[in-house]
């Protein structure tokens, strides 16, 4: 009754009608509504959480350093930042890994900071 | 890298045959960047224009590619160091022209170097879109706003060759996520800014 109270989003007079319908008692019907307007905003939470999410991003890990030589050039200097993204595609967590430069990473930070100005103008 | 060996510089003598100063500095150019597998028909295109039998254009081709590749490694950015590179009995006006047009192009080779060195896969470009959540199968009224962000990531150039694979990996974020990763992103800032200023 309560998941499909959530999918229809239904007052807690409803949910009382409904409990009426299926043969409880009026007392009971009345202590369940109760318990469903308490605990509605926690429910409605944990399915919101449970919502389908596209290739959530659960974890971020990240290093940089400096790269000294390599085969074609015996001293390099420059600055590289690697970060690994890991991600939940279905059931199963991939590994991705990114190389950026320092322009890229400051360009980087500040795309997502606007990203975080607009998710909290619509929150 | 390798030395350069006195058969890489008798071989240098045969642009003494090239028909024009730009030749050979066209010539020097297409020797740097093709990688060594790419140097036979290098050497056959090279042929006609130096009238010069096959194996012999081969020879020069090589050479050029060394000696082109061993600056660049070496990182010198003087006349000195590279004149010092050529034996006694060179010839002269070969070898400060040579001299010359390595000068010109070495920054943009060391620069064609780092670009193609071997890397993890990188990232060529981002783009984002807030979408707002407004129901699922499991919650019929929400507001959940909620962030995709797309990741252009381009594999190691150097195992594609001349058709680099971009990938695009788009990722959704939720607001806590993406506050973790600011937060993140924030400590990386820090730490560079304290490298930068030590």
């Amino acid at each position: 009754v309560y998941s499909g109270a959530l999918k229809r989003n239904l007052s807690s007079e409803q949910v009382r009608a409904d409990f009426i319908a299926l043969g409880l008692s009026e007392e009971k019907a009345s202590y369940f509504a109760e318990q469903w307007k308490v605990n509605s905003p926690t429910l409605t939470r944990l399915a919101v959480g449970q919502t389908l999410m596209i290739n959530q991003l659960i974890d971020m890990e990240w290093k940089f350093g400096v790269t000294a030589g390599s085969s074609e050039l015996e001293k390099v200097g420059s600055i590289f930042l690697q970060l690994k993204l890991v991600i939940k595609k279905g059931s199963q967590l991939e590994n991705v890994y990114v190389e950026l430069t320092l322009p890229q990473f400051y360009s980087f930070l500040h795309e997502m900071e606007r990203v975080k100005t607009s998710l909290e103008s619509f929150s | 890298m390798a030395a350069l060996r006195d058969e890489d510089f008798a071989a240098l003598q045969i642009l003494l045959k090239a028909p024009s100063k730009d030749a050979v500095r066209q010539l020097c150019q297409e020797c740097f960047s093709s990688p060594p597998a790419a140097l036979g028909p290098l050497a056959q295109r090279a042929c006609p224009g130096l009238a010069v039998s096959s194996q012999e254009a081969e020879q020069l081709v090589s050479a050029l590619h060394n000696l082109t590749r061993h600056v660049v490694y070496r990182g010198f950015t003087s006349a000195e160091d590279i004149l010092c590179l050529f034996p006694e009995n060179f010839h002269q006006n070969l070898k400060n022209l040579l001299t010359k047009i390595i000068l010109e192009n070495t920054s943009a080779w060391r620069n064609e170097a780092q670009a193609s060195q071997i890397s993890l896969p990188r990232l060529v470009d981002m783009d984002w879109r807030v979408d707002i959540k407004t129901s699922s199968d499991s919650i019929a009224r929400m507001a959940v706003p909620t962030c995709l962000l797309q990741l252009k990531i381009q594999e190691d150039a150097a195992l594609c060759g001349n058709n680099p694979v971009v990938s695009a990996l788009t990722v959704e974020l939720s607001k806590e996520t993406l506050d973790t990763m600011l937060e993140g992103l924030g400590r990386i800032r820090d730490q560079l800014s304290a490298v930068a200023n030590k």
